[in-house]
């Protein structure tokens, strides 16, 4: 049976967040990477049938406010910390995609008692090669068909401008400033957030997909060997964003993991 | 009216059908293809062309850019250290290093009081927002680009006139605990400063502040916009009327003989529009910061709609992006470029004409600011330049006493 998403506003802080709600069942918070989750996402749909799915719009992305001089994951982090308390259950998991998968894993190290389980998609966050390769694609400073070309495994996937409304158009250049203004230094991670893996004690999957180019397979596997116990798993025909490339393999993956 | 001479240095001499093929000139072309021996020679030619200008009387500026070949002053602070020690009479003006680039503010105002202590009082300081392929090249947050920028120049002021021992800093963009510079600058409370943007925003912010305002290359509209942005700005603030002292403006300026030679001068020119401004999508219309959000339907889509959806002038800053400014001038012609008042060029008479009708549409302005060799202009055609300029246009703009205009 299809499950309706909702939108919905948790106020945090003297912040309007706004959040898609979906499903019911043990609760999820799902942190969105360069994007947020749109409100007919297919891997929402899907994972709502069996879970309580909560999708906030980080500050600056999406329809929420992004405070005066908010401009840093340490504000994000605090902000979610806060959100989780104002949820209230006793135990939330995380799935943290993309640059949310960096969020996803600092919190796990932050509320060891509140976060069940945790799963990383695509997930950046960690430096892992030496000093002269990067890790992370530079979305800002390639050309933006090098960036889409390494984004989708099927580029047409990718959104198309053209068909876009203004107001869409405008929401995605405003996240691009969001994202800009916490990523781009040090870019798109913590140099020291690889050290910290090893002490998350949430059981933790590891989802990448298997033609990403903004963070290769490798890396993935990288980031599971850090984390004691951690599952990984490739998405066959999904680049950076298997959730929306592959949303019913996604889900196979996330609700056989967080749902049994 | 003053004049300030001034070349960027940039390096032409790569094969056009490299850059042809590049999707940008600045900041990701290999420097491979500059030749260190080329760059020497050119360095050298405009120091003596600087020298020049400060024998027949015509003040200098120096500007900085970064990694690209519109310009190989990627230090400015070393042309500039240069111009202090080579120069006997006129002023240098520093249009300048890129602030909002550097890390520390304390070490530019270090280097400007060097300057002035060396020029013993004969320098202005010019602030220059930068943005786009320099972000990438400087590794430099664009979003709050401009916060930065104002957060310097406080941070470099208060340094410039702070003389009782250390003071500490710790804004939103910088911190210092231990400011104290040795020397302080020569010239009291601090050399004159300057900016140079176009905006009506900052524009505004200039006025307040008391700064000279410099436009470059913005055609007569722009220019009156922004200077009429400054002294209402000031007016509201319930600040003094300024002077046209308070104004300036840049253009590509030459001098020749004859009307065909100046003209054959600033065609020559016309290469910093033509080939140096080529720039990738992701340094200019994707780069975050560069353009408000609301003009990303202009910019993301490649057919525009009828409709247009928001227009750029509607756009929160209410100018349109740096890279719709660019792709305006690239395909200009001399003629065109006269027409815009981004060129003035032709015999002295009518490069002196071209100036005050110029000077007339804006309401005035009490600097030129002369770009004076771009391209493939030879240093022998750009001597000729400086020569005639100084010798024949220069002495009659003098006589354009500053004049309060509010």
């Amino acid at each position: 049976m299809p499950t309706e998403t909702t939108p919905d506003r948790i106020a945090v802080h003297g912040i309007e967040v706004e959040v898609l709600r979906c499903g019911a069942g043990a609760p999820v918070l799902f942190l969105h990477g360069f994007q947020p989750a749109a409100p007919d996402a297919r891997f929402l749909e899907l994972l709502g049938r069996r879970l309580q799915v909560i999708a906030p719009s980080h500050p600056g992305f999406g329809n929420t406010p992004r405070p005066k001089d908010f401009e840093s994951v340490y504000d994000l982090l605090h902000l979610y910390t806060q959100l989780i308390e104002a949820l209230g259950h006793p135990r939330i998991s995380l799935i943290g995609a993309s640059f949310g998968g960096w969020l996803a894993a600092e919190l796990a190290l932050r509320m060891p008692s509140r976060i069940g389980r945790l799963v990383l998609v695509d997930a950046l966050g960690i430096k892992v090669s030496d000093r002269e390769t990067p890790d992370i694609l530079d979305i800002f400073n390639v050309h933006p068909d090098t960036v889409r070309a390494a984004t989708w495994h099927d580029p047409r996937n990718a959104p198309d401008y053209d068909a876009m409304e203004d107001a869409e158009l405008i929401a995605l250049h405003r996240s691009r400033e969001a994202l800009s203004l916490y990523g781009w230094h040090p870019y798109m991670h913590h140099p020291r957030l690889a050290y910290w893996l090893p002490a998350i004690k949430a059981p933790t999957q590891v989802l990448w997909g298997a033609s990403d180019g903004i963070v290769k397979p490798g890396y993935g596997q990288a980031m599971a060997r850090l984390i004691l116990g951690a599952r990984y798993a490739e998405i066959a025909a999904a680049g950076h964003h298997p959730e929306i490339e592959q949303p019913d393999a996604f889900a196979d993956h996330v609700i056989g993991f967080l749902a049994r | 009216m003053d004049a300030w001479w001034q070349c960027e240095i940039p390096y032409p001499y790569v094969d056009k059908r490299i850059t042809d093929a590049a999707d940008s000139v600045r900041a990701s072309l290999p420097n491979r293809l500059c030749d260190p021996r080329i760059a020497a020679n050119l360095f050298h030619e405009v120091l003596d062309e600087f020298a020049l200008c400060d024998e027949l009387g015509m003040n200098v500026l120096c500007i900085e850019h970064h990694a690209g070949i519109n310009s190989l002053i990627g230090s400015n602070p070393m042309i500039t250290g240069i111009l202090a020690r080579q120069t006997r009479n006129v002023r240098v003006l520093s249009l300048g290093t890129l602030i909002s680039l550097r890390p520390d503010p304390v070490r530019v105002a270090e280097e400007y009081a060097t300057a002035d202590c060396l020029l013993r009082g004969r320098f202005e300081i010019g602030f220059v927002k930068s943005g786009g392929t320099e972000v990438a090249s400087s590794n430099m947050q664009p979003v709050n680009n401009e916060e930065r920028f104002w957060e310097a120049i406080d941070l470099i002021k208060k340094t410039l006139t702070s003389h009782d021992g250390p003071f500490s800093w710790e804004g939103k963009h910088y911190t210092h605990r231990h400011v104290n510079i040795w020397p302080g600058p020569y010239q009291q409370p601090h050399p004159r400063m300057w900016a140079a943007t176009g905006d009506p925003r900052s524009a505004a912010e200039v006025g307040r502040r008391g700064m000279t305002h410099v436009l470059v290359l913005r055609g007569p509209e722009g220019t009156k916009k922004a200077y009429e942005a400054h002294r209402t700005a000031r007016r509201e603030a319930g600040l003094p009327k300024v002077t046209t002292d308070n104004f300036a403006y840049a253009a590509m300026v030459y001098v020749g003989e004859t009307e065909e030679e100046g003209i054959e001068g600033g065609t020559k020119l016309l290469w910093f529009l033509n080939t140096s401004l080529k720039s990738a999508p992701q340094y200019n219309k994707f780069l975050p910061g560069a353009a408000p959000p609301q003009a990303a339907p202009g910019l993301y889509r490649t057919m525009p709609r009828a409709e247009a959806g928001l227009a750029l002038t509607d756009a929160e800053k209410g100018v349109a992006p740096a890279s719709q400014n660019a792709q305006k001038l690239m395909g200009l012609t001399a003629q065109e470029a006269m027409q815009q008042g981004i060129l003035f060029a032709g015999t002295p008479d009518s490069v002196h004409r071209q100036i005050m009708e110029f000077y007339d549409k804006v309401g005035g302005f009490g600097h030129l600011c002369l770009i004076g060799r771009s391209g493939y202009m030879t240093h022998e055609e750009s001597k000729k330049g400086i020569r005639l300029f100084s010798k024949e246009v220069l002495p009659r703009l003098r006589e354009v006493a500053p004049v309060e205009v509010g």
